[in-house]
């Protein structure tokens, strides 16, 4: 299990049977063996033999452009393939939509509660009316939701609340006052947006490894052009990995405005130094384990989310109850 | 029944689950390695590997076909999938002795044992294979055994989760 991120410009080359990073610095040899996915984040140029070698070594390329922006993935011909699955899938949005997307919802708000818990145990009192809510309120309105839009828009309330919660426990210099996407317009917006498409593209890596299909989503329209079931899967680990991470980077001083954005572009972008202090914290959360309730077994917050895939494909297959990946219950 | 693999008979007599997951092409990336192992040293051990129809025998020489395990840990899974290649082959016209090769022996005492096709054999076979069809045909997997022999499994994170 291996990630590379390539950082800064280059090109890929295959060198015999294995890969070779040349940029500015000279050679930087990747063992082929133990690598899973390619983060390119930078201008990176490579052949169609770095393609066809990567498909044989069963190894996914993500591709993002200079600006955190993501342009894509090349994704390895599927090894697993069960027309069974896909069947029972496709029934299963047809028939019990509505009951995994609400799963998913309580999976986000729990693991929301037990990442702010953290900090109104730590004296943060202006949380409790939050937590309350988390707790109480929104699980009562989630289950009176009949359909797909209205448990969106209990989903929307959940982050929007989260949000705001920002300003009682993080330093006050990376504080926004609304979330912005596309693009973002400050410090914090431009991790939370960049962390999540990390997450999205480390979820897909997961799927790839089970028998769903990318595209047969619950909580996501399918329609959405993407690989909606990761957008899915990836929502209870936000707070998890993504956030858990922000936060520790802004209140542990590892990441500064001044030192760690690009200036040029009004500090709304991580500079190179930036994403790499980042992407580091973001990868030792993924491979941070811990052990697994159930399966008695240390288990890593990354291979959890391919546990959460074979959740859904029991719900999916047998009926097994879908509850998502808690962080409180480590399960 | 041409879906049927010496694979699936092997399954079926160690776990049923297994057996329903594996005949719908649900096969999970293993973790544990140990199936790694068991095919790196096939690789190392045959050469030879002859395909017919859908099976695939490990190594056919003289009046023996062999089946390479990479253990004895369960003897009588091993033992009905080479006698269900020996039953294939006869149905072709092909008279041939079993041979069962475990590279590391723990329960049984000896790595090699000659496995025949007999009458009594051949009708619990056909039993099993009927079984089979029956299993495989319903719409939902055979519930979890729980039993030591999961932990070694690839299935056991999707299985216990």
């Amino acid at each position: 299990m291996g990630t590379k991120y390539i950082l800064s410009k280059g090109e890929l080359h295959r060198q015999d049977n294995s890969l070779n990073f040349k940029n500015s610095n000279g050679n930087n040899y990747i063992p082929i063996e133990g690598i899973d996915e390619i983060y390119c984040l930078d201008e990176v140029s490579f052949n169609t033999k770095v393609i066809d070698f990567l498909s044989k070594n069963n190894i996914i390329l993500h591709l993002f452009n200079h600006y955190e922006g993501y342009s894509g993935t090349f994704y390895p011909r599927e090894k697993y393939m069960s027309g069974k699955a896909v069947i029972k899938q496709v029934e299963a949005f047809n028939e019990k939509r509505e009951l995994i997307a609400k799963a998913i919802v309580l999976g986000i708000a729990n693991n929301i509660h037990e990442v702010l818990y953290h900090y109104y145990r730590h004296g943060k009192e202006e949380l409790k009316e939050f937590l309350d809510w988390l707790k109480d309120e929104m699980p009562k309105k989630l289950e009176n939701s009949n359909d797909i839009s209205e448990i969106l828009l209990t989903e929307a309330d959940i982050w929007y609340r989260f949000y705001n919660s920002f300003s009682v426990f993080l330093r006050e210099d990376f504080v926004f006052n609304k979330r912005v996407k596309r693009p973002p317009d400050n410090p914090l917006n431009a991790l939370i947006s960049f962390g999540n498409t990390i997450l999205y593209t480390k979820t897909m890596g997961q799927i790839y490894q089970t028998h769903l299909d990318q595209r047969i989503s619950f909580l996501h329209s399918p329609q959405e052009r993407r690989f909606s079931l990761s957008l899915d899967l990836s929502e209870v680990f936000k707070p998890v990995i993504v956030f858990k991470t922000i936060f520790d980077c802004v209140n542990n001083r590892k990441l500064s405005v001044e030192k760690h954005f690009d200036k040029n572009l009004n500090y709304c972008l991580l500079n190179e130094s930036g994403k790499k202090i980042f992407l580091e914290a973001l990868e030792s959360k993924f491979n941070e384990t811990f052990k697994h309730t159930t399966l008695l077994r240390n288990v890593s917050y990354l291979k959890a989310i391919k546990y959460d895939g074979y959740k859904l494909l029991k719900y999916i297959l047998e009926d097994f109850e879908f509850n998502p990946f808690s962080l409180k219950e480590k399960k | 029944m041409n879906n049927i693999t010496g694979t699936i008979i092997n399954y079926y007599i160690h776990c049923k689950r297994q057996c329903y997951l594996h005949y719908h092409r649900i096969n999970l990336e293993d973790e544990s390695g140990l199936v790694k192992i068991g095919k790196a040293l096939h690789e190392r051990h045959n050469t030879e590997e002859i395909e017919i129809d859908n099976i695939k025998l490990d190594k056919i020489k003289g009046e023996f076909v062999t089946e390479i395990k990479k253990s004895d840990a369960d003897f009588n899974a091993s033992r009905f999938q080479l006698l269900f290649y020996l039953k294939k082959l006869k149905e072709k016209g092909v008279i041939k002795k079993g041979r069962l090769t475990f590279l590391e022996k723990n329960k049984v005492d000896k790595k090699n044992h000659e496995i025949l096709l007999d009458d009594s054999s051949e009708k619990e076979l056909e039993d099993i294979i009927s079984e089979i069809k029956i299993l495989v045909s319903n719409s939902t997997p055979p519930a979890i055994e729980k039993n030591n022999k999961c932990k070694k499994c690839a299935y056991y994170a999707f299985c216990y989760i």
